[in-house]
């Protein structure tokens, strides 16, 4: 059955690409000042203006990305193609992680931890690749299991194996806690949509929390996270595990209620760490004040509601899933960066969709929302009822009989 | 599951982006809008630096020839810094290796033994253009901080009158001491928002930046080349007498300008550190009152004369002592021929205390006696006139002495005779040289001084130089008769060293000598086993009035040093400046 294609969700669509154009503005006018950091802290040779143009190149990568999910590829290839393209995002990750372990130039490493793809002028994350991935392999695969879903073996072992390989993957080869709590996300929302028992859902999230518990209490590096954000939220004393959020909380704090207008932020010239990606937002709360702030996050809710929308809107279950899936991730990364930001949570490095610094990352993002912009063009016009599924299909079949095909 | 169970579920997530962003919102209020200005406090703290922009400091010129030369310069050199959390060990052992071993001043293995520290002193004193090397080498977080540094051409010359500046940048003893404020200039004032490596931004709205006033160059009318030469001349009588110290002073008795001010030995402002007896630094001349003993004989001359009571040839009995307030007072020459009735010129000659005190009972107006009316006069001639005991306003650090008061006490008499020879006061050589000038010079007190002016564009300007603008003026205080009378008797003196051809015929030249016994536990230490020599003299043209009065001092702990030896000193500055200066002799 198709639903009748009409125009796309021009929210999404204009919010999106407003975001984009905001953290074009912001990365050129700190830009210049995070080159001017590196080069007389670290003796490197960036040119001031370089960061800017590297937003720019993601920025136009990205729009190309959005532009061919949107208008040139069927989501239906993709859901074709979801597990070639699983077993291709986990063996790049499986790549990365053996050329680390080997030591070659090509695992580009940061703290010791091993994240990207280095082909010189340009380097790659497959993380982003995997939760990509990831939200087109489990729309097909829990569509596909309709019929065996919340039973052990059918359903949640290989649910298990391939999520387990995806987290373990992302949080350990990787390190990266930020990707693995999107992927969480990610999951967590498709399956809710999947439609599981409510009982097996609260099991699983209560085992997925017991395992976080676990992890995180008994990691040295993690735990002193939770301690530096329980000392900034009761106000213990500074430290140096304290200084990243202190300092976001300080550019936000500085920027009150209007902000210092662009190109005055003085936390932008080194004193905020990752001022350019993970921070970004901090210093768009020095820039900006409440009143910018409170309108980024409105737009975030905009696009956020708006895919939740199309989500309802759309019939098929796998298309939905899929927009539930992109709707979880961004909801993740944005609710978890601005969080910590705003010390809320304790700091875990997940980038702000969209705005941060980062090519990978808003290429494959704005890469999903173009194909949530695409299945936002088949719709239903109303809202799903409490009618049942068998008496709506008449209702749609009568309606939209002339354009009618078979599926 | 049903479609009832999804619209659920939708509403759930619905409901969780909407609970997120009102939380979110909620927290930006607060952190935006109520805590807005602790952060703003906060981040002023963490981004605002305020430096103060250190003046450049004056130099110190003597005079040579009548120009001005340099005496003491800066120097910029540099500090070099590192952060060795961010400096590589290797890297910072390669720029030292490579450009500054010289100047190494700490251990690179402890810094990088020491965790957390971000910030390290390596070298100092490093040259500019070294400086310039490591700049360009490309290390990273190497700093280089300006310093300035004294340099002093002339090595240990004239040090006590120099002074030096301590670590901190302040001056400390000598010029650099008592000029300090002039030299120093005033600090400018910098405050302005800052990167993260403490370079300043162009954003943000009160930012100050005052300038500093450069310190002035101080020019001393003190003579560079004559100074070298009577140190030489000191070091030398130090050598061949028991004396450990001598400070000799020469000055122009006309306007009281000082040309020559030394304390021996000298020391290395370079290397002050160095001194282990802090006693090194003082200035002798300014800072210490003492008792220069029978010198003080030309004032109490001078005053009874000026009083019209005495001249030269007034008569006295000498009976070799006199007894005042039950004390014993002892003529230090005892020889028979001077016993009887002697002539004060005489008693000047051979420094009878019994001639002073002469004098001082005729101040009273009672040959017979010591009176209260002779005191007072003594006391107005001696605080008043000469301004001795209290601070002359020269422009260095000055002792004020005392002079005792003629009313109060007990055995006022005895401590007023003792006056008379110079003992029971305590006076400095500054003060002392300039009553004495007054004495020769036809009776007109000036206020001494040794700052020339300031230079300033090569020229040198009179005002403004020391910090005491009032200056007391100079002042007539004895009549021309009575320092004719006392050249006079000056001049008599010294016959014996002309008989001997140490002063050259053509000139004039007067002085008197002096020899004080020192305090010891509580009282004058009889046995003369340790004493200071002080000569007091000028030197002139024959026939003419006095171009330079030269006062001289030796003494050494444990010592016995008369005014004898000094006046080997003096004769031998008074040729030499009489020579330096081409002074002519009478034909």
């Amino acid at each position: 059955m198709k639903t009748r294609k009409h125009k796309s969700d021009l929210i999404i669509l204009f919010t999106t690409l407003g975001l984009m154009a905001l953290g074009l503005i912001v990365i050129y006018a700190i830009g210049p000042m995070r080159a001017n950091v590196l080069n007389s802290t670290y003796g490197t040779d960036y040119d001031p203006n370089s960061f800017f143009l590297g937003q720019l190149r993601s920025c136009a990568l990205s729009l190309v990305a959005f532009f061919i999910a949107f208008k040139v590829v069927p989501y239906k290839y993709l859901q074709k193609y979801s597990k070639p393209i699983m077993i291709a995002a986990i063996i790049m990750s499986v790549l990365l992680w053996l050329l680390a372990k080997m030591g070659s130039s090509l695992a580009r490493c940061e703290l010791g931890e091993c994240r990207w793809f280095n082909f010189g002028f340009i380097s790659f994350q497959p993380a982003e690749f995997l939760k990509l991935a990831l939200v087109i392999y489990l729309a097909d695969f829990l569509t596909r299991k309709k019929a065996d879903i919340g039973k052990w073996r059918e359903f949640w072992l290989p649910l298990l194996i391939v999520c387990g390989i995806s987290l373990g993957l992302v949080v350990v080869a990787q390190g990266d806690l930020g990707s693995g709590v999107a992927l969480i996300a990610i999951i967590f929302g498709m399956i809710l949509m999947s439609g599981v028992p409510t009982r097996q859902y609260l099991i699983m999230i209560a085992v997925v929390l017991a395992i976080s518990v676990v992890a995180v209490a008994t990691s040295a590096h993690r735990m002193q996270r939770v301690d530096a954000w329980v000392a900034t939220l009761t106000g213990g004393e500074s430290s140096d595990s304290t200084y990243h959020i202190e300092n976001a909380m300080m550019a936000i704090g500085v920027g009150g209620f209007f902000g210092v207008g662009i190109g005055n932020s003085v936390q932008a010239t080194g004193y905020l760490p990752e001022s350019i990606n993970d921070s970004v937002f901090a210093i768009m709360g020095e820039t900006f004040g409440f009143v910018g702030l409170c309108l980024i996050v409105i737009v975030f809710g905009m696009l956020l509601l708006r895919m939740l929308k199309v989500a309802r809107g759309t019939a098929e279950p796998d298309n939905r899933l899929f927009v539930v899936g992109v709707f979880s991730w961004m909801l993740a990364q944005v609710v978890v960066n601005i969080m910590a930001m705003t010390s809320l949570i304790p700091v875990t490095g997940i980038t702000l969709p969209l705005l941060s610094y980062g090519g990978t990352s808003m290429i494959f993002i704005a890469f999903a929302i173009g194909c949530v912009c695409q299945l936002s063009c088949y719709t239903s016009r109303e809202v799903i009822t409490n009618e049942d599924i068998s008496s709506r299909r008449g209702v749609r079949r009568a309606h939209h009989s002339s354009r009618r095909r078979s599926s | 599951m049903s479609q009832n169970n999804i619209s659920v579920r939708f509403d759930i997530l619905r409901n969780i982006v909407l609970a997120a962003l009102a939380i979110i919102i909620v927290r930006l209020f607060f952190i935006q809008i109520i805590e807005h200005s602790n952060w703003v406090a906060k981040a002023d703290e963490q981004h605002t630096i305020l430096e103060t922009i250190t003046p450049k400091r004056g130099e110190i010129y003597m005079m040579d020839k009548g120009d001005p030369v340099a005496v003491v310069l800066n120097q910029t050199t540099y500090q070099i810094i590192i952060d060795p959390a961010v400096t590589e060990k290797s890297v910072i052992e390669d720029v030292i290796d490579k450009y500054a071993k010289d100047y190494v001043v700490a251990d690179i293995n402890d810094i990088y033994s020491k965790e957390g520290l971000r910030y390290a002193i390596v070298a100092k004193n490093v040259p500019r253009a070294t400086a310039e090397e490591i700049a360009n080498s490309g290390a990273s977080a190497v700093w280089l901080k300006k310093t300035n540094q004294r340099v002093y051409p002339e090595g240990d010359l004239a040090s006590g009158l120099v002074g030096f500046v301590n670590s901190d940048g302040l001056g400390q003893y000598g010029v650099e001491g008592s000029l300090n404020q002039l030299l120093s200039g005033k600090e400018g004032l910098l405050k302005t928002t800052a990167d993260v490596n403490k370079v300043a931004l162009s954003i943000g709205n009160d930012n100050i930046k005052i300038p500093a006033e450069d310190g002035k160059n101080v020019v001393l009318s003190v003579d560079r080349s004559l100074e070298k030469g009577i140190e030489e001349l000191a070091v030398d009588a130090i050598n061949q007498t028991a004396a450990t110290n001598a400070s000799v002073l020469i000055m122009n008795p006309n306007d009281g300008k000082v040309v020559a001010m030394a304390n021996l030995p000298n020391y290395h402002p370079d290397n002050y550190g160095d001194v282990t007896d802090a006693s090194a630094y003082i200035n002798y001349t300014t800072e210490v009152p003492y008792e220069p003993a029978s010198v003080c004989k030309n004032f109490a001359f001078s005053a009874a004369i000026n009083e019209g009571l005495m001249t030269p040839e007034t008569t006295y009995f000498n009976q070799g002592y006199e007894i005042i307030d039950g004390w014993k007072i002892q003529n230090a020459e005892q020889r028979s021929m001077l016993y009887g009735a002697i002539s004060m010129k005489t008693a000047l000659y051979w420094s009878l205390n019994t001639g002073s005190i002469y004098a001082l009972k005729l101040l009273g107006g009672d040959p017979s006696s010591i009176t209260q009316a002779g005191r007072e006069k003594l006391y107005d001639y001696y605080y008043n006139k000469f301004r001795l005991g209290q601070a002359t306003g020269i422009e260095l650090i000055e002792a004020e002495g005392f002079i005792p008061d003629p009313n109060e006490g007990w055995g006022r008499d005895s401590v007023y005779a003792n006056m008379t020879f110079g003992q029971n006061l305590g006076i400095t050589m500054i003060q002392t040289a300039s009553a004495f000038s007054a004495v020769v010079n036809g009776g007109t007190y000036h206020t001494p001084s040794i700052v020339e002016g300031t230079l300033e564009n090569g020229e040198i300007v009179k005002e403004s130089a020391s910090d005491s603008s009032e200056k007391p003026e100079s002042e007539k205080i004895l009549s021309d008769e009575t320092s004719a009378m006392m050249r006079e008797m000056l001049v008599n003196n010294r016959n014996y060293k002309a008989r001997a051809g140490i002063d050259r015929p053509g000139y004039a030249v007067g002085g008197k000598s002096g020899t004080a016994q020192v305090i010891k536990n509580g009282a004058y230490d009889d046995t003369m086993s340790e004493t200071v020599g002080t000569y007091i003299g000028y030197v002139s043209t024959d026939g003419e009035l006095p171009k330079y009065v030269i006062m001289v001092k030796m003494w050494g702990e444990g010592q016995y040093l008369d005014g004898g030896i000094a006046s080997n000193l003096f004769d031998s500055v008074s040729n030499y400046l009489i020579d330096y200066y081409k002074i002519k002799p009478r034909i």
